[in-house]
């Protein structure tokens, strides 16, 4: 920052020579002095030198410190949303986001490497200038000035017009880049609904309004700088020609001086004082930017480690959920007073209609969010206790939607477990049922999914996501409708894999078909936020409620079509 | 180049306002040449003949031209700013209604803010291009078409040592584009890989959570920025020593004037004001040529900026229009597969040799497991994508040769994925048709098994969702994917597992309604779960990529196959429970 500040100065102060120089030597031929023009020639060549050099060095420098800025702010930001909780990504669209760590931090980086340079270097010019009109004309020097509180006025009465446009401007952008990205997210839906034309229209009216509201802003900008120009170079220079020919004539100011006047008042003075009066605006720019940088910034994660959180060590994966109630709105409780004890190794299958509160209990395990109150204890640690790293590392999920990441597929897998050696890949592969679809592709395990690659069915994507849950080994196992896209058959080989998997660990499966579930070795029958019924299948038919009911439905078409075709019971 | 000139393109139909501008220009850069010759006359003639009332009139003289001049180039960037704008806007509409025509394949292969960034970042930076640089650019050329021949009429001895280190100059300038070219292609697209990095991202953090990969990611995106950071470093030290030797090269031109022209002043073949005058004219000579240097780097970014807008507006939508394709208003629905085949690419054939004939009216389930094609299949019928090899025929017409709107809108088609938008529920709901009452929208979301949990929230159906809004259910998503689509009375209903999501007791509301509703129209339904199956008129079995089975349910089962298999399967493991809880 010194070092900047330095080099500002000297820029600034390198520009001043010139026309001093110049004044000197129009003056010597005037006067038909002899003067040693090569020097002339050397001191206007040498200051350029320096300023070509400084100048290169403050650039530099300013350059580096803004994009390290940028690079730092930008891993700040990224890594602070990496922190904080689901509920924040629930509730934000990706494109403001997104546009938080790339437009927002640009738009910084304009105001340092830009506007804080510029503030020095106009200063520095702007009292060099100053000091040196005033020591040689002091009067000549007064009507210089005499126009600046016009050019001041002309600013401040444009302003304010110019900042509300470009809230304008910016408010309008904004909605139509959240319009913008959702729109060619669903592309798929606008296609199905032949809404392609709608949609167009909507954008033309958006992007119309965005269009005037920018001819207006230039407009004003416009005007704004020729009413500028007109006061500073047309006025000033009119004003310094007319009274300083005047002092000339009455030998008062020597002709290289009135040059050095025109070119100092015209180069150095109006120009420097705009552009400081216009920082203003560019601090209230970057104010708005700053908010949403520090507002990202300030989000505190709602799930936080305690200072004094333990890692938990590895688990036996003994979990109870001990009078937990649970809300996302303050009064509306998704949980009310569950209690459970799930041993570890034991199979636990959560039935119940949507909204139930399946995977709200499910998103409580892996402390995406925290109880309202009551515990969770994980092997006798309350969840809250421990590091959240040290937990989730322990709790393999897999969710409804398959999200797989532009990468090839051996990647997708081994992001369960970085250190995973390509054997290790394809036995998850091979667990998952999903090892020879793979290997029947060209390029096997390398194959690249997503953009530029290739396009998987949903049955192939949610096992690969398996394949990936796998590899990660973890001592417990949620699966989240996970085998809802896949036909029985493939449902039965990965059940299989699942099975397999299942040993030993404590798993929570939500499923609707309650084949899936039969095997389980505690079925949760949940409603409206309450654990209704819970016990084995057998149990749960024996008692005749809910599940028995639920049970009954579906397969008694099922029997019903068996009896049509005369199998036997 | 080429580029440059199809940008160009986008300016023809103003290009009245384009002459006037550049005629504005014109004008602009003429109000400049007089002042040097101005202070010339004072200097040389007013002051040494004490010329006072001359003097007086030069004052309302700078005044005069000044003020033309301001009138002249504020009305000439006003006309910019419009220009450039206008341009944007026709870019954006081009780029966004051609992203529309694009086929799904294009968004398949594509991360959304990749393709943001073309519409959105892409198209700004143009048009700084054209409101700054090719203005600039013209008004220097202009100026340098008007400044030469006055400073060889003003003094050819200085003129031509003024103009001699311009070629040193366009030199060194030429030296430097060769590395600075490169350089802003990688810049770009290092930008890209970081927006979509983080699109990704954020929009999967559910995964990176899932698996604590928080820290690895940060390290990842680290990398991308830190890339990223490097090129532009490496492309402000090459412009600054561009710009550092383009300064003193400038400085030794202006040196040498004054060197010569003094010499020339001492010999009193040159007065001292003309010198003056001669420096600030060739203020005007070398300035532009400074200028190429901004004007350099924003051409660059320009340039792999139309690259990508360009490549946008040149990807020819697979699915278009025949020209003489009809409109089909009225559908009767019937629908017929003729040897269809069909590849998402060339060695991988997702469906082959399909034949199916469906009456209007039949409810057609196809099942088979994953990767079978029954996807594909009916995104065909809904003309994604267009069968490689055959043809597929409503009402007896190649869907080819129908037009592709007035297809889709008489198929309601409910995919996997529920996609809803940040609006309200109702708004939602009515997408498909927004001629909906009040009452359609409410007996849609009944029929989707949706009214009594929309009636609990405190908004009703205006509730938002998304940002700002509520977070709704994977199972309610589905029902309200539903609602929307059964809204539109369609003539064709397309349900790909439609109902997954769902627990039994709301799928079997759901297809309930869904069985009322599918009277009169044709219906396609994937699903996995038998009892969905079991009711349609006929199943399709499907296994990879080919039809293999086609019957009811009461034939298939009998037959030994695919069907019987996934039968089997199904109803194995739960059907033995039940029979030992039946049996007792």
């Amino acid at each position: 920052m010194v070092l900047i500040a330095i080099l500002t100065v000297i820029t600034a102060g390198l520009g001043l020579p010139g026309p001093l120089i110049v004044a000197h030597l129009i003056d010597s031929l005037f006067k038909h002095h002899s003067i040693n023009l090569f020097l002339v020639f050397l001191a206007l060549v040498g200051i350029a030198a320096g300023t070509g050099l400084v100048g290169y060095a403050l650039t530099f420098a300013v350059t580096y410190l803004g994009q390290q800025f940028k690079m730092e702010m930008r891993r700040r930001l990224y890594s602070h949303m990496q922190t904080l909780s689901l509920g924040y990504f629930e509730k934000n669209q990706i494109g403001k986001m997104m546009s938080n760590i790339t437009n927002d931090v640009a738009t910084l980086d304009q105001l340092i490497s830009g506007s804080f340079v510029r503030l020095m270097q106009d200063s520095a010019t702007l009292i060099g200038v100053l000091v040196i009109v005033f020591i040689k004309d002091w009067k000549l020097a007064l009507v210089a000035l005499s126009v600046s509180p016009f050019y001041v006025a002309n600013y401040l009465l444009h302003i304010g017009h110019i900042k509300k446009a470009a809230d304008d401007v910016r408010e309008e952008r904004d909605v139509m880049l959240g319009d913008l990205q959702e729109k060619l997210a669903g592309a798929m839906v606008v296609k199905s609904y032949a809404k392609e034309r709608t949609e167009v229209r909507q954008f033309v009216g958006q992007t119309r309004n965005l269009l005037d509201l920018n001819v207006d802003l230039s407009m004003l900008g416009t005007r704004l700088w020729t009413i500028a120009e007109f006061i500073g170079s047309g006025c000033g220079v009119a004003l310094i020609i007319w009274y300083g020919g005047r002092e000339e004539m009455m030998n008062r100011l020597s002709p290289g001086n009135l040059v050095a006047f025109i070119s100092f008042i015209t180069g150095y003075m109006y120009g420097p004082i705009l552009r400081l009066i216009q920082l203003n605006d560019q601090f209230a720019r970057t104010n708005a930017a700053l908010n949403r940088i520090f507002g990202t910034l300030d989000t505190e994660p709602n799930i936080q480690n305690k200072p004094e959180a333990k890692v938990m060590p590895d688990i036996k994966g003994h979990v109870e959920y001990k009078h937990v109630w649970f809300e996302y709105e303050p009064g509306q409780p998704v949980l009310k007073d569950i209690n459970l004890d799930i041993k570890p190794g034991m199979m636990v299958a959560f039935v119940g209609q949507s909204g139930s509160g399946k995977t709200t209990m499910i998103n409580l395990l892996s402390r995406h969010y925290d109880v309202t109150d009551g515990a969770i204890l994980v092997d006798g640690y309350d969840l809250r206790d421990v590091t959240i790293d040290s937990l989730r590392k322990q709790v393999g999920v897999v969710i409804q939607e398959t999200i797989l990441f532009n990468t090839s597929i051996r990647e997708n897998i081994r992001y369960g477990k970085l250190d995973a050696t390509n054997e290790e890949v394809e036995e998850a592969a091979r667990a998952a049922n999903i090892a020879h679809v793979i290997e029947a592709l060209p390029k096997g395990y390398d194959t690249l999914i997503g953009e530029s690659g290739i396009k998987l069915s949903g049955g192939e994507k949610q096992r690969i996501a398996i394949a990936r849950a796998i590899l990660s080994d973890p001592r417990i196992l949620v699966l989240d409708e996970a085998t809802s896209s896949l036909d029985s058959e493939t449902e039965s080989l990965i059940q299989e894999a699942l099975d397999h998997l299942m040993k030993g660990r404590t798993s929570f499966v939500v499923a609707h078909r309650l084949s899936t579930i039969v095997a389980s070795d505690l079925i949760v029958v949940m409603e409206k936020g309450v654990i209704r019924e819970a016990g084995s299948h057998i149990e749960l038919l024996q008692q005749g409620g809910i599940y028995a009911s639920l049970y009954n439905q579906q397969f008694k078409v099922a029997l019903e079509s068996r009896e049509a075709e005369g199998v036997k019971l | 180049m080429s580029n440059f000139r199809r940008l160009l393109g986008y300016l023809r139909p103003y290009r009245y306002r384009v002459f006037l501008a550049v005629f504005l220009m014109f004008m602009v850069t003429l109000t400049a040449l007089p002042l040097p010759r101005i202070i010339q006359f004072v200097i040389d003639r007013v002051l040494p003949h004490h010329m006072w009332h001359t003097l007086n009139w030069i004052f309302w003289i700078i005044i005069g031209i000044y003020l033309f001049r301001g009138i002249v180039s504020f009305s000439l960037n006003y006309l910019i700013g419009w220009l450039g704008q206008r341009v944007v806007f026709d870019l954006r509409f081009h780029s966004y209604r051609h992203l529309n025509r694009l086929s799904l394949s294009y968004y398949d292969q594509r991360q959304t803010g990749k393709i943001m960034a073309r519409a959105v970042d892409d198209i700004n930076v143009i048009q700084y291009m054209i409101t700054g640089g090719f203005v600039t650019l013209i008004t220097d050329m202009l100026t340098l078409v008007l400044v030469i021949p006055v400073i060889f009429l003003m003094n050819v001895k200085l003129a031509l040592i003024a103009m001699a280190v311009v070629p040193i100059y366009v030199f060194n300038y030429k030296l430097f584009l060769k590395k600075i070219r490169p350089l802003s292609v990688e810049i770009r697209k290092s930008w890209d890989a970081l927006i979509g990095t983080l699109q990704e991202k954020i929009s999967g953090i559910t995964v990176v959570k899932a698996f604590v990969r928080e820290n690895f990611e940060t390290e990842q995106f680290i990398k991308t920025i830190r890339l990223n950071y490097d090129l532009q470093m490496t492309q402000a030290t090459l412009n600054r020593i561009l710009a550092a030797t383009a300064t003193i090269i400038r400085a030794v031109g202006t040196g040498l004037v004054y060197w010569i022209g003094a010499k020339l002043v001492g010999v009193h073949t040159l007065k001292v004001g003309e010198l003056v005058a001669f420096t600030g004219y060739i203020g005007y000579l070398y300035d532009p040529a400074l200028r190429l240097v901004d004007f350099n780097v924003q051409a660059q970014w320009a340039g792999a900026s139309m690259d990508r807008v360009f490549e946008v507006l040149d990807t020819r939508p697979e699915i278009t229009d025949a020209p003489n394709a009809k409109s089909m208003s009225n559908l009767k629905g019937s629908v017929t597969f003729r040897h269809v085949s069909f590849g998402y690419s060339r060695d991988n054939q997702a469906l082959i040799d399909i034949n199916l004939d469906v009456q209007p009216g039949e409810v057609i389930a196809i099942v088979g497991p994953s990767g079978a094609g029954k996807t594909t299949l009916v995104n065909l019928i809904a003309r994604f994508y267009d069968a490689t090899e055959g043809a597929i025929l409503i009402d007896g017409v190649d869907i080819r040769q129908i037009r592709l709107e007035s297809v889709r809108r008489q198929i309601g088609y409910v995919s996997q994925e529920s996609l809803l938008f940040s609006v309200s529920l109702a708004e939602n709901i009515r997408y498909g048709r927004n001629d909906a009452t009040r009452e359609q929208i409410i007996q849609a979301a009944k029929n989707a098994d949706l009214h009594d949990f929309i009636m609990t929230l405190p908004d009703g159906y205006d509730t938002k969702i998304g940002e700002e809004g509520i977070k709704l259910s994977v199972g309610q998503k589905q029902r309200m994917a539903i609602a929307r689509a059964t809204l539109t009375n369609p003539r064709i209903l397309i349900l790909d597992d439609a109902t997954s999501a769902l627990d039994s007791k709301t799928e079997a509301n759901v297809q309930a309604a869904l069985e009322k509703l599918m009277k009169g129209r044709t219906n396609f339904v994937i699903a996995h779960r038998l009892a969905t199956i079991m009711n349609a008129d006929r199943i399709v079995v499907m296994d990879k990529g080919r039809i293999v089975d086609i019957g009811t349910h009461a034939e298939l089962v009998a037959r030994e196959g695919v069907y019987q298999n996934l039968y089997n399967e199904q109803f194995k493991s739960a059907q033995d429970e039940a029979l030992a809880e039946l049996l007792g």
